[in-house]
């Protein structure tokens, strides 16, 4: 942690500590929080490959709907190698 | 429709709610758990289950079931289609929203009824721990202070190690072990046996009382052993109400085979729109996810829970407490059983039928002799001698408060009184009253062998009598073979289960007993040392073994045994080394769990082939549909109306084979004893073959039913 906020602006500093605090109280909110940041990235390439097809709305709702079906892929991967989690 | 379904379920499952009776499950525990069930208040199981089963929508319960929380992330995006169907792009065909709405709908009670069938069958139990919690009353215990006086205290202060005195019209506060008194107490809040239990001290079978019970004549000084809240009756209802229910070995790796199904077709449904675009024959995201939840194990995925519960349950109905459900998994893979011969095979009421003298002796003789080796001898076998003898005209011939009684041990193997002029009698196993004999100068007959030969293959039990150095004959104890005992010793080797009979007799009884029984081996003379090593031994060869034990000289068998019986009339530590206690405290119930663990086993391979060949008929309804524009329309053998009536219908059928499963996950399949090969052939016929047949027609008949309303 140390190592990342040492190349970061102060004000950045605070935000990504504040952030791995969260992450240890309530881990969801900042899990969305990031995916949907996630999705700025990804729901613009969905945009461009599609062309006219879809509108920008349409692009984000189907970026969510990815990261959403790697995060059950990931989840089952899970219960596989995990299976008393469950 | 779905009150219907919810209708037929109770109906089923109320008619098979009264325990099973097995085969050859004795009536006097049928009669047992009849009582217990009408303790039980199963009036509002439907109305919680209900309840239940819509809190079980919480995301943090649905992750702990894979297959159904990827219905329920399903039901989520369908429901947000239903409210703007375009919102992953332009929606292909007319009334998006209406069909968006009924795949949300359908997949919504997909996850309720497999919710319903975990709070079922999780109720019961809940239900069976509230009224044991209304057994467990806080009490104010008399605690008896070092200087002898009496403090008055809460039950739930009382720490292990205290001394209480109880008196009568008492419950005892906690569990503990008699120390002083003897009094009766009423079992029923625990066994549901109403008759009175004589509790007194310095017995292994008779000194150990549990918390909630209640002493119904004179007072007891009772000994805490339980430290508070961790008592038998806490463990009992954390048991029943599934609060430790941890996943047993078979379930995880079940688990693991319906997220390596689920984990395959999700990757499969995810690279579908490329190829479908390609063919020219693009689909939706409902569409998707509709050929997703019918494509995953949802019908063994929403039930593999309820049926590990009901199995608990099962074996709970049977008054015997599991510590887990792993222990009654085991039963159902048990290899050997060990079973003792006295009040296992046989009634255990040996009783003496015959004095037979030797040497030269009377019957006179051997009665005095017999009488006076018996009279402090307070065993069933030692009062009949006593009984016998006395009708046979013996009577004491010294004064009985200057003898000394000597018990009976497993190692000497006799028992005996120490006479006031200073010779000894004595009775026991005829090798061990040989070797008595000759300690003391004293030489053994043939006709000692003769009368114990005779005995011995008439299947009794015989026992020597010796004065000093004379041998007077020998004492016939007759046993009887419980009634049925073959045929279910047949039944268990059909299964594949060895039976061991461990017995303390002399080799010719054990066989005699052996064969009259039908068990598979025996081993006679044997100690509680050899219970151990006959496990061990067997265990050594890959088998898992079972036992039943109620002496603290059992503790170390038990707790070595892959399942543990142990009976509640035992003691502390019998039951601590125990995975089950049998709340009846009848030993021959372990072939009766062997069976429910069967069945438990059986009813999860089933439901689980029903459910994998499903997958077939339910393909088969919707890739046609999916790819209609790519010309594969011969593939919709079923002759399904239209795409969307034929997704409808494989989800419509989806959902409700869960509901009409329930009674059957519940009950669990007819148990029948067969061989492994055989009960595989047969329910790969059943619930293979039916699987894949079952879903054509239940597709068929829905798509007519809903082409017919005009739903699509």
């Amino acid at each position: 942690m140390k190592f990342i906020t040492k190349y970061l602006p102060d004000f950045l500093e605070e935000i990504t500590e504040l952030f791995y605090q969260q992450r240890k109280i309530n881990p969801l909110p900042i899990w969305l929080f990031l995916a949907l940041c996630f999705n700025l990235v990804i729901a613009p390439a969905i945009y461009a490959a599609t062309g006219e097809d879809l509108t920008p709305k349409a692009s984000y709702a189907l970026g969510i709907l990815t990261l959403v079906t790697v995060a059950l892929s990931l989840y089952l991967f899970v219960v596989i190698f995990q299976p008393e989690r469950f | 429709m779905i009150v219907i379904i919810l209708l037929i379920t109770k109906n089923q499952f109320m008619s098979n709610l009264s325990p099973k009776k097995l085969p050859h499950q004795p009536t006097r525990s049928t009669h047992r758990q009849q009582k217990k069930q009408q303790r039980v208040n199963l009036k509002n199981l439907y109305s919680r289950a209900c309840k239940d089963a819509f809190i079980k929508f919480n995301p943090k319960t649905m992750l702990k079931n894979p297959v159904m929380f990827i219905v329920w992330v399903g039901t989520i995006i369908t429901a947000l289609l239903t409210v703007d169907p375009s919102l992953f792009g332009p929606a292909p065909g007319e009334n998006q929203r209406l069909f968006n709405g009924l795949v949300t709908i359908i997949l919504f009670l997909t996850v309720l009824f497999a919710n319903f069938a975990e709070a079922v069958a999780e109720g019961r139990g809940k239900a069976q721990a509230d009224s044991l919690r209304s057994t467990k009353a806080d009490t104010v215990a008399r605690r008896l202070l070092a200087d002898g006086s009496v403090e008055e205290i809460s039950s739930t202060k009382l720490q292990k190690g205290d001394r209480i005195k109880v008196i009568a019209g008492d419950f005892i506060p906690a569990d503990g072990e008699v120390i002083d008194g003897v009094a009766s107490v009423d079992e029923s809040a625990i066994t549901g046996e109403s008759a009175p239990v004589l509790k007194e001290p310095g017995s292994d079978v008779a000194s150990s009382v549990t918390g909630g019970t209640r002493i119904i004549s004179d007072e007891l000084v009772i000994k805490i052993t339980a430290e508070p809240g961790q008592g038998f009756l806490e463990r009992m209802i954390a048991l029943v109400e599934g609060a430790k229910r941890t996943k047993t070995p078979n379930e995880i790796a079940l688990t693991v085979l319906l997220a390596v199904l689920t984990q395959v077709f999700l990757v499969v449904v995810a690279t579908i729109p490329p190829i479908a675009y390609y063919v020219g024959s693009p689909v939706g995201i409902v569409t998707l996810i509709a050929l997703l939840v019918a494509l995953i194990p949802t019908t063994i995925g929403g039930l593999l829970s309820a049926i590990g519960i009901a199995g608990m349950d099962r074996v709970a109905q049977f008054n015997v407490v599991a510590t887990s459900g792993r222990a009654v998994e085991a039963c159902g893979d048990i290899n050997t059983l060990v079973l003792d011969k006295t009040g296992t095979i046989t009634l255990g009421n040996r009783l003496a039928e015959e004095l037979i003298p030797v040497c030269g002796h009377s019957q006179a003789e051997i009665a005095r002799v017999a009488l006076a080796a018996s009279i402090f001898d307070n065993t069933p076998e030692g009062k009949s001698i006593v009984k016998l003898a006395q009708q046979l005209g013996a009577a004491l011939d010294f004064d009985q408060s200057k003898a000394e009684g000597i018990e009976f041990s497993a190692k000497t193997r006799m028992s005996g009184t120490d006479l006031p002029d200073g010779s000894q009698a004595r009775k026991g196993a005829v090798s061990a009253i040989k070797g008595f004999v000759r300690s003391r100068g004293g030489k053994n007959n043939s006709d000692l062998d003769q009368a114990y030969e005779r005995v011995s293959h008439l299947g009794g039990t015989p026992l020597a009598v010796a004065l000093d150095s004379n041998v007077y004959g020998v004492v016939y104890l007759k046993d009887i073979i419980k009634p049925g005992m073959k045929e279910r010793f047949n039944q268990l080797r059909r299964m594949g289960v060895k039976s061991v009979m461990l017995t303390g007799d002399n080799r010719i009884t054990a066989s005699v007993i052996a064969q009259e029984a039908g068990v598979d081996d025996f081993i006679a003379e044997a100690t509680p040392e050899d219970k151990i090593r006959v496990i061990q031994q067997e265990q050594a060869q890959g088998k898992l073994v079972a036992m039943t034990g109620d002496g603290t000289n059992d503790a170390p068998a038990l707790a070595q045994a892959n399942v543990g019986l142990a009976m509640n009339s035992g003691t502390q530590a019998a039951k601590e080394a125990a995975n089950m206690v049998d709340l009846d405290s009848d030993p021959t119930k372990l072939i009766d769990l062997v069976t429910i663990g069967k069945q438990l086993l059986i009813t999860r391979g089933a439901l689980t082939t029903f459910s994998l060949a499903n997958d077939i008929a339910k393909y088969f309804a919707i890739i046609p549909a999916m790819f209609a524009a790519a010309g594969i329309g011969s593939l919709n053998l079923m002759g399904l109306a239209s795409s969307q009536s034929a997704i409808l219908s494989a989800l419509i059928y989806n959902a409700i084979i869960i509901p009409i499963l329930i009674p059957l996950a519940l009950t669990g399949v007819k148990f029948r004893p067969l061989t492994a090969n055989q009960l595989l052939t047969r329910n790969i016929l059943i619930y293979g073959l039916g699987g894949i047949i079952a879903p054509f027609i239940g597709i068929k008949i829905i798509d007519l039913i809903i082409t017919s309303i005009g739903l699509a």
